[in-house]
């Protein structure tokens, strides 16, 4: 049995609204385990990317608790907070969010550079990683305007994972791309998640849901389902994609 | 009106950038208004004051026992005219008297009669005792009213006189409008009765005369230097060390310089306020434009034409230029009062006639027209946007440029990295923020200067006077030996150091209209406040250091040769060294003794300068010195009516001696006055020094009102300048927050701090900061440099460690400052941008 790598007690987040408290997220316990690739889905507005920025800790809960391992961190400040993402969480944006004054290696590096020290091995490192998700050599120089959505999310992956983070979040990650590029993305994502990487997802594409360990579903604030996908072979997509959508079914999606 | 209302909601939607450019349009107003409201006051008080007085415009006087009748003709002569009056004055220099805290100051003062004062102006009295309590003084005396207004003499107090040890007690008899002879640099005219003039003339007058025969005119006034010539012709001697002029325009121009200074100061600030409010209008239209492209584009593709949309800028910055100039006109109009009291102080004159507000009001005009036009140039590049580009946000805003300072290469930490990277990607911003920082860092620097040289009151001031003023001068008696006064005197413990010296020296330099004061020391490095500038103080006799004053003005320079005249020989020098002295507005020129002898053949030494030994005032030393000498000629040369009949044989018997030892060249005296069978004898051997003087008097009436004043106003200076400097570093700091808001909620999410990234945009500020406060400095020691020379004739004292400070202070404080203002950054909340 894998162990606990985040867990949530009694989690709780509202935002006021015209002076009215909307409860997003109500009371959630949750636990996330080590090498798993967790996908959470449900409807718009149930409160998925909430609990994500809450996992990672781009945001304060109201109450309950959040567990990294056993670090509570929803009392942290919000630099404090700052210091743990860098050195715990990746963070993979649907809106890519790469730094647009940035060549693409130094959006690499830029991420890097705040945890570790610069060395000719880090900036191997960061070559390599953005070379392995089929970037060239000239592609590194290049500003992100000059990137397709595609090889844009690619480098915001790498950035992601340059600092080998305890896990790796990601927010609806092939939202903006088409589909050819998505596929892409997720097989990197795919990638570093059989190379040991803990991953939380978001997502509404259930071909992204797919390449999951386990599946999430939230309704108005809570999780109301907890799909463990089977472990097949490669030739067994049919049978994943059937499990998965009876388990989206039964949650009424 | 839609345009407006655009406008209205952006400048209730950036309410800081506003107020911060309000704030530097209000100052600008503000300073511009002050000094064009009273840049005119200035001279119309000083008109209207001379014009209330009555006053004749000018007065030569020359000592009667100089004068001529000729004179007087030579004088209508030159101006065409036979309406001048003449009447009877005594002039005397730095006379002590009691300030009404029972201080001791001194002062140049000029006694007069009323008939005389009558012959010279109104003798309008703006404040006086009632008429029967005047009857019934004994010693009534007149004040100028500057006496009034700047020193706090009152009708009803007493007004002493301190004259060789003895006190001359005058009750005040009311207080007059005063035209020529009422300021600290040439001379204040007092109103006597007729006993008391005489007494003085007898006072002032016992060794040489005192007395002046003045001969009041209207008009510009002649040549003085040619009228002087004639003069001397016509004498057939040199009387000009006997002559003085004062006029309108030299009254005018010594009362009035500080307040100018003060003039062109306020308007150095208002150039600093001015620049960084045109600095942040650029820097916020930029932060707008490139803030609202989105909005921008959509306007453009509603049909709203580019220059409809720069006007909902330009009406921002219209409204927001006005406001700031109207307010700031408004405090300068609330400030006229304490304005009008500072005028009044400083030129010692009730301030009379209109207000000025007209020049307040251009000064508004001037500023809101100036940010209007700059804000048009700046707000017309919306028109560079057309509707795609600004959908797109700006194709501008995309880079495809060189990456310059690659993070794969960097040595430093990553926010120091990340905050070059950014100066580097916005150098054209910074140069503005540079010109910014040089402007208000050179104000800065100089205000500090000004203050540092200025801190322990007149001390730095008295040390540009070059020459040894913490000194006593004894000037002995005809025929008495200084050299053995300077023995005795070195005996006292009171006593440091005694060098022997002239009282008094005067030469021409040829072609030159200046004559100079002349500075003689057998030994220089006997001096202890001379230093040249370039070159060294003379050493041989054919040898001058000459002021840097007449060093610019006639272009003499080291090497040249310059002729000194006096009594018609003329005598050749060699220009050693240049000076930057104070004295006499640096026409002063330095021999040595034996140079002097060569041009003034029949001086010998007659002055013995005494230095106080350490802790010992000069007070302390004039007290020592007259109870060691037993007084002096001059104490001696008034009689007192008092006391037995043998004290006042011996009395008189003492004034005749000091008049045969001064005036007849006598140097000794026995007499024996035989009465009955007594037989009072005695000699000239107590008379040894002729008179005492000190510059202490001086410095304190003269050199420390300035020194306070300039302290006070340059530390006001410094404050407002660092307000400025940080409203301008917030501002930009705000606005580049803003601008970035974007990119430094993303590295938010990369997890940096928000210490990291305030840390960041103020260490990107950095560069420019640092060349800014460097250039700053250049700027300052130079602009210090020109001040001195310009206004006192002399050379700034550069204080290096203290600039180093400063230097080191101001870039720590845009530090701070900047990362403080970055705080908003705080605000920046990462799941908001990303929900966006």
């Amino acid at each position: 049995m894998a162990s606990s790598i985040l867990r949530t007690e009694k989690l709780c987040k509202s935002f006021s609204n015209g002076g009215v408290q909307q409860h997003v997220i109500k009371n959630l316990d949750l636990e996330i385990l080590q090498g798993d690739f967790t996908v959470i889905m449900g409807s718009s507005g149930s409160g998925k990317s909430t609990l994500l920025y809450a996992l990672s800790g781009m945001d304060k809960p109201n109450m309950g608790k959040v567990l990294f391992g056993d670090t509570e961190i929803q009392g942290y400040s919000n630099d404090e907070l700052a210091v743990f993402r860098r050195g715990n969480c990746g963070f993979v944006f649907q809106s890519i969010y790469l730094l647009d004054n940035q060549t693409v290696l130094d959006n690499v590096l830029t991420a890097a550079l705040i945890v570790q020290k610069n060395s000719p091995e880090l900036v191997d490192k960061a070559k390599s990683l953005l070379k392995k998700t089929g970037l060239t050599e000239e592609d590194l120089k290049k500003y992100p305007n000059q990137l397709s959505g595609g090889e844009a999310q690619r480098v915001g992956i790498v950035r992601a994972i340059i600092n080998d983070p305890k896990i790796l979040f990601a927010d609806e990650p092939t939202g903006q791309l088409n589909s050819a590029s998505g596929k892409d993305v997720l097989d990197i994502f795919s990638q570093v998640h059989k190379n040991g990487q803990s991953i939380v997802m978001v997502t509404h594409d259930l071909k992204t849901a797919l390449r999951a360990t386990r599946v999430l579903y939230l309704r108005d604030g809570g999780i109301v389902g907890d799909y463990r996908m089977p472990v097949f072979g490669e030739d067994d997509e049919k049978e994943r994609r059937a499990g998965l959508t009876a388990f989206l079914e039964e949650m009424g999606w | 009106m839609k345009i407006l209302r655009l406008s209205l909601f952006n400048l209730k939607k950036n309410k800081r950038e506003v107020m911060g450019i309000l704030f530097m349009t209000m100052i600008t107003t503000l300073m511009l208004s002050i000094v064009f409201i009273n840049e005119k006051k200035i001279d119309s008080a000083f008109y209207e004051s001379f014009k209330e007085s009555g006053c004749v415009e000018n007065c030569i006087a020359i000592k009667t026992d100089k004068y001529r009748n000729e004179f007087k003709r030579i004088l209508e002569e030159e101006l065409g005219t036979d309406d001048i009056t003449e009447a009877r004055l005594i002039e005397s220099t730095l006379t002590d008297v009691y300030t009404p805290d029972g201080d001791i100051v001194a002062y140049n003062f000029v006694y007069v009669t009323e008939k005389t004062e009558r012959k010279m102006e109104s003798f309008k009295k703006l404040d006086q005792l009632p008429e029967e309590e005047i009857a019934e003084l004994e010693h009534p005396i007149w004040i100028p009213a500057a006496f009034q207004i700047v020193k706090g003499y009152e009708p009803g107090g007493s007004f002493t006189v301190l004259k060789n040890a003895k006190e001359y007690s005058f009750t005040i008899a009311g207080v007059y409008e005063t035209g020529l002879m009422s300021s600290d640099g040439y001379s204040y005219k007092l109103v006597l009765s007729e006993e008391d003039y005489e007494l003085f003339r007898m006072i002032f007058s016992s060794l040489s005369s005192a007395e002046s025969v003045g001969l009041f005119f209207d008009g510009p006034g002649p040549d003085y230097e040619a009228y002087l010539e004639k003069c001397n012709e016509a004498a057939s001697e040199n009387i000009s060390y006997s002559a003085s002029y004062y006029s309108y325009g030299y009254e005018k121009d010594n009362e009035t310089m500080f307040l100018e200074i003060f003039m062109y100061m306020f308007i150095l600030l208002a150039v600093v306020t001015m620049v960084a409010a045109l600095f942040m209008i650029r820097h916020k239209i930029s932060g707008d434009i490139e803030d609202q492209m989105i909005n921008i584009g959509v306007l453009e593709a509603l049909g709203y034409r580019s220059h409809e949309i720069s006007l909902a800028y330009l009406y921002e910055y219209m409204i927001t230029g006005l406001a700031g100039s109207v307010l700031g006109l408004i405090i300068a109009l609330l400030l006229t009062p304490f304005v009008n009291s500072v005028i009044r102080v400083m030129l010692g004159r009730n301030v009379y006639g209109a207000e000025g507000i007209g020049g307040g009001i251009l000064a508004a005009l001037m500023v809101s027209v100036v940010v209007t036009l700059f804000a048009l140039l700046k707000t017309r590049t919306v028109k560079d946007y057309p509707p795609v580009v600004a959908l797109r946000k700006g194709i501008k805003t995309h880079h495809f440029g060189r990456n310059l300072l690659p993070l794969e290469k960097l040595g430093a930490d990553i926010n120091t990295g990340l905050a070059l990277k950014g100066f580097m990607g916005n150098l054209k911003a910074s140069f503005g923020i540079c010109i910014c920082i040089v402007t208000a860092g050179a104000a800065m620097l100089f205000s500090v200067m000004s203050f540092d040289f200025f801190k322990d009151g007149a001390g730095n001031l008295v040390k540009m006077m070059q020459r040894d003023t913490d000194t006593l001068d004894l000037c002995v008696v005809s025929g008495v030996d200084p050299e053995m006064i300077k023995d005795e005197v070195l005996r006292l413990p009171q006593v440091r150091k005694a060098l022997c010296g002239y009282s008094h020296g005067n030469v021409s330099v040829k072609g030159s209209p200046d004559s100079a004061l002349v500075n003689a020391y057998a030994d220089y490095n006997d001096a202890e406040n001379i230093t040249p500038y370039k070159g060294r103080c003379p050493q041989y006799d054919n040898e001058v250091m000459v002021g840097m004053r007449r060093s610019r003005t006639e272009n003499i320079n080291l090497g040249d040769s310059i002729i000194l005249e006096n009594n018609g020989l003329e005598k050749s020098y060699i220009v050693t060294g240049i000076v930057g002295s104070m004295e006499n507005g640096g026409t002063v020129v330095y021999l040595t003794t034996k140079g002097y002898e060569r041009i003034n053949i029949n001086a010998r030494p007659d002055a013995v300068h005494v230095y106080p030994a350490e802790g010992v005032g000069i007070p302390e030393l004039e007290a020592a010195i007259r109870e060691h000498f037993g007084g002096t000629a001059e104490d001696a040369a008034v009689t007192a009516s008092s006391g037995s009949s043998e004290d006042r044989i011996r009395k008189a018997a003492k004034e005749k001696i000091s008049v045969l030892l001064d005036q007849y060249g006598v140097t000794s005296v026995d007499y024996a006055v035989q009465i009955g069978d007594r037989t009072i004898t005695g000699n000239s051997r107590s008379f040894v020094i002729k008179e005492i003087n000190s510059y202490e008097g001086i410095i304190k009436t003269q050199m420390v009102p300035i020194a306070e004043m300039t302290k006070i106003f340059t530390l006001l200076a410094m404050i407002l300048i660092a307000v400025i400097v940080a409203v301008l570093l917030m501002i930009i700091t705000a606005n580049d927050v803003r601008r970035q808001r974007h990119s430094l909620g993303i590295m938010k999410g990369l997890g940096y701090s928000s210490k990291d990234l305030m840390t960041q945009i103020a260490l990107k500020l950095m560069p420019v900061i640092l060349a800014g406060v460097l250039l700053a400095t250049v700027a300052a020691v130079y602009l210090n440099r020109v001040f001195w020379g310009l206004a006192f004739a002399t050379i700034a004292v550069t204080n290096v460690p203290l600039i180093l400070i400063t230097d080191v202070l101001l870039i720590i404080f845009c530090y701070v400052v900047a990362f403080l203002s970055a705080g908003r950054i705080k605000k920046i909340s990462v799941t908001e941008l990303m929900t966006e």
